[in-house]
This record gives C-alpha cells, sequence and structure tokens, in this order.
C-alpha cells in the first residue's frame, strides 16, 4: 500500500495539471453551451413554428446520440471533412458545449415557461417590444431561476470531460491511465483521480449555490 | 447591480471558451508524433510527465540529427491510424507492428525491431500455453492490437480452439485484471511484458504460435518527404553507437 501511496504523490503534480485541463474543457463546454442554450430556450418558447422544429431536432439529436459516438464522429469525421484541424482539447470542447447546449435549453426553457404569461403581456401593455420584454423582463428572472439546474448540468459536463480522453486529451482520467501504466498502481491512482472529481464537483456545486443566493430577489414570488 | 455581474459572469465565461479554442488551435508547426504512452517500455510518460521510452529518444535523436522539430502527442491507441490518416498527427512512432492490413493505410519506415508475442500469467500459475488457450478459459488482449487479430482469426476462427478474447485499453490494464483473476492470461509483445514481470507478481509462459512481427514507424502514404526524412535517420540511428546504449537504457534485448 506504501508503494501506491508514494506512486500517487509521484503523480499528484502531474494529474493536478491534468486537473487544469479538465477545467478548461469544463469551462468552454459551460460556456458554449450557455451562449448557444439561451438563445435557443428563448427561440424554443417564444419562435416561430418552424424555429421550434428545427431546434427541437437540434435538441433531440444531440441529447439522443451517446457522448463517445458525437466526440468520434465530430473528431474523426464531421471536422475532417469540413477541412478544420481541431485539436483534441477543442474538438472535445466544442462536442461537449454542443450537447450541453441540448441540455441547457430545457433548462432555461424550463424556467421561461415557469414565469407566469401576464408578465409579457403587461410589457407589451407598457410599449415594450418582445426583444426588450424578453431581454429585460423575462431572462433575468428565467436565468436566476436556473441557477440550481445549471449546477446540475456542471457537474454532469465535468464527469462527461472524462470521456474526451478517447481523443487524447490529456486530462485526468488520461494521465491517470498513463502513470498506471508505467507504475502498475492502478488501484491507488484511480481512487485519486476519482477524489480529484469529488473535489471539483464540491467545490463547483458550492460556488453555484452561493450565487444562487446572491441573485435571488428577497421576498419575490410569482 | 447584481443582474451586472450575472451579465458579466456570463460574459466572461462565454470568453473563456473561445481563447481556449484559439489557444488550442495556434501551435507552431512541427512535426507530431502519436504515441500510446500506455506502452511501456517503448512509449510512456515520465515522473514529470513528459512522454519517455525507447521510441521517444529514439525520434528525439533522429529530429536532432536530421534537424526537424518533434512533440510527442500522448493518444488513445484504438483512434492512433484514423489520427494520422485525419493529419492530426504526422507520424507514429509507437512500437507500431508491420501488418499488410495496415500497410495499405500508412506508409511505414525501414523496420527497427522484431517482437515476439508472448502469454502472461500470474506467478502462481501452472497453466502452459497450451493448456491456457483452452477449456473456455478467458485471455486478455488489448485492443486494436495486430495480436487480437491474429487470434480471432487464426486460433480461433481457423483452428477453432476454445478460449474467449477479453478486450482492454492498453496492455498493462490486461495484466492488472490477469491479478484480479478475471481471465487467465494476457497476451501482448515481449517487451511490455518484461515491463510487467519487472513491476508485478506475473510470469512469462511464452509464445502462442504468432510469427514474430516487426516494428517500424508510419506515416501517411502520400507523405514520402517525412519518410525518406526517417528512414535516413533510422539508418543513421542504427548504426551509431547511441543504438546500444538507447536499448540498454530502457532494458531491451533483441
Amino acid at each position: 500500500m506504501t508503494e501506491g501511496f508514494v506512486a500517487v504523490i509521484n503523480a499528484l503534480p502531474y494529474m493536478l495539471k491534468g486537473s487544469l485541463v479538465t477545467i478548461g474543457v469544463v469551462f468552454g463546454a459551460m460556456g458554449l453551451g450557455l451562449s448557444l442554450g439561451v438563445p435557443l430556450a428563448v427561440g424554443l418558447v417564444y419562435g416561430p413554428g418552424w424555429l421550434r422544429k428545427i431546434i427541437g431536432f437540434y435538441v433531440w439529436f444531440f441529447r439522443g446520440v451517446p457522448l463517445l459516438v458525437l466526440l468520434f464522429l465530430f473528431y474523426f469525421g464531421l471536422f475532417s471533412w469540413m477541412g478544420i484541424n481541431f485539436s483534441a482539447f477543442s474538438a472535445g470542447t466544442i462536442v461537449l458545449g454542443l450537447i450541453s447546449a441540448a441540455y441547457q435549453s430545457q433548462i432555461f426553457r424550463g424556467a421561461m415557461l415557469s414565469l407566469p404569461e401576464g408578465q409579457l403581456k403587461a410589457a407589451r401593455a407598457l410599449g415594450m417590444s418582445d426583444v426588450k420584454a424578453i431581454l429585460f423582463i423575462i431572462l433575468p428572472q428565467a436565468l436566476r431561476l436556473s441557477v440550481p439546474g445549471w449546477s446540475n448540468e456542471y457537474s454532469i459536463v465535468l464527469k462527461d470531460s472524462a470521456v474526451t480522453y478517447a481523443l487524447g486529451v490529456a486530462e485526468i482520467m488520461a494521465r491517470t491511465h498513463f502513470v498506471a501504466s508505467r507504475t502498475y498502481q492502478h488501484l491507488p491512482l484511480y481512487i485519486a483521480a476519482g477524489m480529484m472529481y469529488l473535489l471539483m464537483t464540491y467545490i463547483g456545486v458550492k460556488g453555484l449555490r452561493i450565487l444562487e443566493k446572491n441573485v435571488r430577489i428577497p421576498g419575490y414570488s410569482y | 447591480m447584481r443582474m451586472r455581474i450575472l451579465v458579466g459572469i456570463v460574459l466572461v465565461v462565454s470568453c473563456l471558451f473561445w481563447v481556449n479554442v484559439n489557444l488550442g488551435s495556434a501551435e507552431e508547426k512541427v512535426i507530431i508524433n502519436g504515441i500510446d504512452a500506455n506502452f511501456p517500455p517503448f512509449a510512456y510518460v515520465d515522473k514529470n510527465g513528459n512522454p519517455d521510452g525507447f521510441d521517444v529518444k529514439s525520434v528525439d535523436w533522429i529530429a536532432k540529427e536530421m534537424g526537424f522539430k518533434v512533440k510527442h502527442q500522448p493518444m488513445d491507441w484504438d483512434g492512433i491510424i484514423p489520427s494520422l490518416n485525419a493529419k492530426k498527427i504526422d507520424m507514429i512512432a509507437s512500437g507500431l507492428s508491420v501488418t499488410d492490413e495496415r500497410k495499405k493505410q500508412v506508409a511505414y519506415t525501414i523496420p527497427y525491431w522484431v517482437i515476439k508475442q508472448v502469454l502472461v500469467v500470474k506467478n502462481d500459475s501452472d497453466l502452459t500455453p497450451e493448456t491456457a488457450l483452452a477449456n473456455g478459459n478467458k485471455i486478455g488482449v488489448q485492443r486494436g492490437t495486430s495480436e487480437a487479430k491474429w487470434m480471432e482469426e487464426n486460433l480461433i476462427k481457423k483452428e477453432g480452439k476454445d478460449f474467449e478474447l477479453v478486450y482492454y485499453d492498453s496492455a498493462p490494464l490486461s495484466v492488472e485484471d490477469v491479478l484480479n483473476g478475471r481471465i487467465v492470461a494476457a497476451a501482448m509483445d515481449d517487451a511490455p511484458a518484461n515491463d510487467a514481470v519487472s513491476k508485478k507478481p506475473v510470469k512469462i509462459i511464452g509464445g502462442f504460435g504468432m510469427h514474430d512481427e516487426e516494428f517500424a514507424y508510419a506515416v501517411r502514404q502520400d507523405d514520402a518527404d517525412l519518410l525518406n526524412t526517417l528512414n535516413e535517420g533510422l539508418k543513421k540511428l542504427m548504426a551509431s553507437p547511441e543504438w546500444e546504449e538507447l536499448q540498454k537504457q530502457y532494458d531491451l534485448k533483441q
């Protein structure tokens, strides 16, 4: 067991550097998911029928195909075919982001639908355009309501990021495997990797809980 | 005010994403060598996380001698040939054995090493290659390797031997499962098998009838320049005293 402990200590700096790569993938994917997910959700709730159909198709596709299949499909297939030479890191981040956008659009959609319909009517009655009403009345409330769902999505994306190791992204999982191959200390090393993921989930969820409390409007209900 | 903070966070997170992408793609033009870093002693990562191994150091020597820059990119073995042809990497120097099947997809350099295929079992096991590959035993092998393909086609399909192949992501993981008792033996190249024997209570019980294989580097078929450079570099390396040194350093015996 001491052998395993020594192996973990020796590998720790290398694995911690991997956690930075993991954080990069997760931040990139969550950022892309957010910047695509909000417009997708607005389109789903307020868009015309044809737009809703297109977005519905997007959500159906990215929620329905396994992550590993999408990673291989985009990295070896689609991106190469389009002539874009993304690194494994970028490709993994983009694919995770596209998937996350599908899930996040549902989080925001749920939050928007939970707001009373009368608000939009009231905004129109005050002379606001629909775009203005959505930007300044609906979204500020919906985004606040979405934080709990978003923290759920964060922990899912964090764990899914481990799968990008199949493309050769040198994140925690890939590095753990490399060290284990050299030292043959599989069990202690994978325990250490698991603990790193647990810690990152804890910190992220805790941070989002604080955000949730801070953006809450006191005494406000619908 | 709080709304502004929220909007700010949204913007920063979105920006981080694009910065990431740009950092990822803005790389200097160097030859990228794809390695299976789970293949000691030919290719692995050292304590500091740098690529190391017999193949890695050989290519470093050749790069220096022939005047090009090289970067070693650890990746998953399954995707290594697709990655080469998708131009994610420029060459493979990572204990890649020469097979007719692969010759259709890549161009090989001159061979630099001969490898034997062996079976690895627990130290206290009394199995022989004959008894191991019978009685419905489970035998581990790395997915996507030439030995996996050969065992499927020749031992199971042609000779009708009664054993089951279990596929692993790397040779060390199959050794781990030999120790766990899920499989009775693991089939692999002799060099990583020797590496396993030096680190774990396992032993080599001999070959299983597969022909010897040659290791060579691989490049894309239309990349004649790099192929010539590597061939010339390999010849120089194998003629130099450094070649013996490298073999000693990585405990390789021909």
